[in-house]
């Protein structure tokens, strides 16, 4: 018995919270059983103080923030290690869409508007621009953006009406209805290439048949909030935590349809992270993130 | 992805400690930061939970002075080792260049540990690496628990289980002790440089 609660005790103190609770309730049982301690009223008390307070300390774990605003030196830190590419362009938006990966949106926005700025894949810039905003939830503020970019100089009228077209998509399907100014000017000749500059399409929503869980069967419709290459997130409501559930990490998403701007393609796919988010507008929902299985043909519907 | 600076002749590699959470990983680097301190080129930094869990790395940059003419620089990692991270995870594993994987020796984390070596295979094939090419070193981590009557694993065991076909080099130790640490360290450093020096031709 001794031995238990100095295992549950360590467990405790290295974070190992499950470990240590399921010890402090083996003690708890033991107790139970046997008459000799049943007196010691003292004893019994302690334990289940200890182990209501591991279950907040779980409860607390569940719910913590994902996204932590960082130093302006640590976020330097993230841009410049995460940025692999030997082109100097390329490596320059990895380390701008890994702000973004990390939560740092702010950054993220100031670092993708000095991209277009500066002329660097203007089109995947101009869409992160506005995939920022809205993660920030500020749909006003990307489409007052959109609107500039109308009268400005930096956007081919070929990358406008694309950029406004994927804006249109991922505005109707926040259930958004408004009339988005359109692109006046010469037309573009080529039809629009199937994969844009980096190299994914961009993924605007989701449908998928749930294959597993407590929403096992049932057909479901989600939008995509941002997106890094073949890695797309998805903020889910908390009250739907049913569907959280239908989600966890590993699981495998056979024939789930992509809804790009472009086109409808079909792919497989990986759930590679769920997490909650404390601050904010959207505090207490879930960010999950699908990781699509990348093959070198697209099942274009 | 070491980064090799042909000109002044430099090289930088990446070496991540992985290993399932709350193993010793964010421990090991804050020994090193401690022990290597004339080594070490710039801050710690973590990036932590509230409970001190990595949320999503931590880094430390080391100089290691010149090796056949080049200098050597190393940038160490540690990855979140909680389940839920596995996205972060992958992401400062790009470009890895060598691993350390911190195996806890506790007992009741003995699933745990062999879930999360699959992930790092998972994870390296991922990035178009083996597991069983790339330079790995395993640490059979909080050793010091034994004298405290803890349930833990037996070296043997965790060995036929863990490193039963990987075969690489292995090493108990305390990471909040600071034993085994530096040999740990050492050999990671070792193999992965005698990888890049096949792979770069540098030497010579
Ligand atoms: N007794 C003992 N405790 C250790 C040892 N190494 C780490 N710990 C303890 O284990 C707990 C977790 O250590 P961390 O270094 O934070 O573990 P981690 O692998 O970085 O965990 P994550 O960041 O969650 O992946 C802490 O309470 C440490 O003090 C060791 O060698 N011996
Ligand atoms: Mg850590």
């Amino acid at each position: 018995m001794k031995s238990l609660v100095k295992e549950a005790e360590l467990y405790r103190t290295q974070g190992l919270l499950e470990e240590s609770k399921e010890r402090y309730l083996e003690v708890l049982q033991l107790i139970e059983k046997n008459q000799r301690f049943q007196s010691n009223k003292k004893a019994i008390n302690v334990i289940k103080d200890r182990i209501v307070g591991l279950e907040r300390d779980l409860a607390e774990i569940d719910q913590e923030t994902e996204a932590p605003e960082l130093s302006g030196k640590v976020q330097d830190l993230i841009k410049n290690l995460f940025s692999f590419s030997q082109n100097k362009d390329a490596a320059e938006m990895e380390g701008a869409v890994a702000l973004a990966r990390f939560g740092q949106y702010e950054r993220a926005l100031a670092e993708f508007n000095s991209l277009l700025d500066k002329g660097t894949l203007p089109l995947i810039a101009a869409k992160n621009v506005l995939r920022c905003h809205l993660a920030l939830s500020s749909t006003d503020a990307a489409i007052d953006q959109f609107r500039k970019w109308l009268s400005g100089e930096l956007l081919s009228k070929k990358q406008l009406r694309d950029i406004r077209s994927f804006l249109e998509y991922v505005l109707k399907r926040k259930g958004i209805q408004t009339k988005l100014p359109e692109v006046v000017g010469e037309s573009s000749q080529k039809p629009k290439e199937v994969g844009s500059e980096g190299g994914f399409l961009d993924v605007c929503s989701v449908k998928m048949r749930l294959e597993s869980g407590p929403c096992k069967g049932s057909t479901k419709e989600l939008d995509v909030t941002f997106q890094s290459g073949n890695v797309i997130s998805l903020i889910v409501s908390a009250k739907d935590k049913d569907l959280i559930d239908s989600f966890m990490p590993g699981i495998r998403l056979r024939g789930v349809h992509f809804f790009s701007s472009i086109c409808v393609f079909r792919a497989n796919g990986i759930v590679s992270e769920w997490t909650s988010i404390k601050t904010g507008p959207r505090r207490g929902d879930y960010v999950l993130s699908i990781t699509i299985d990348r093959s070198d043909k697209l099942d274009i519907l | 992805m070491a980064n090799f600076n042909l000109k002044d002749r430099v090289i930088e590699c990446k070496i991540v400690y992985y290993g399932p959470g709350r193993g010793g990983k964010t421990t090991n680097l804050q020994y090193i930061h401690k022990a290597f301190k004339k080594q070490t080129t710039g801050e710690m930094i973590s990036i932590n939970t509230k409970g001190d869990r990595t949320l999503f790395f931590d880094f430390l940059p080391l100089g290691l002075g010149k090796i056949k003419g080049c200098e050597i620089k190393v940038q160490l990692y540690t990855v979140p080792g909680q389940v839920r991270y596995s996205s972060t995870r992958k992401m400062v594993l790009k470009g890895v260049d060598g691993v350390v994987f911190v195996a806890d020796s506790l007992e009741v984390r003995r699933k745990e540990n062999m879930l999360s070596l699959k992930d790092l295979q998972q994870n390296l094939a991922e990035q178009k690496k083996s597991i069983f090419k790339i330079p790995l070193v395993l640490q059979y981590n909080k050793r010091d628990l034994a004298k405290e009557s803890i349930p833990l694993l037996s070296v043997k065991l965790m060995e036929r289980e863990l490193n039963g076909k990987l075969k690489v080099p292995s090493f108990p130790a305390s990471a909040l002790k600071g034993t085994g640490v530096r040999a740990t360290l050492q050999e990671c450093l070792k193999l992965t440089l005698q990888h890049l020096q096949r792979e770069l031709k540098w030497a010579g």
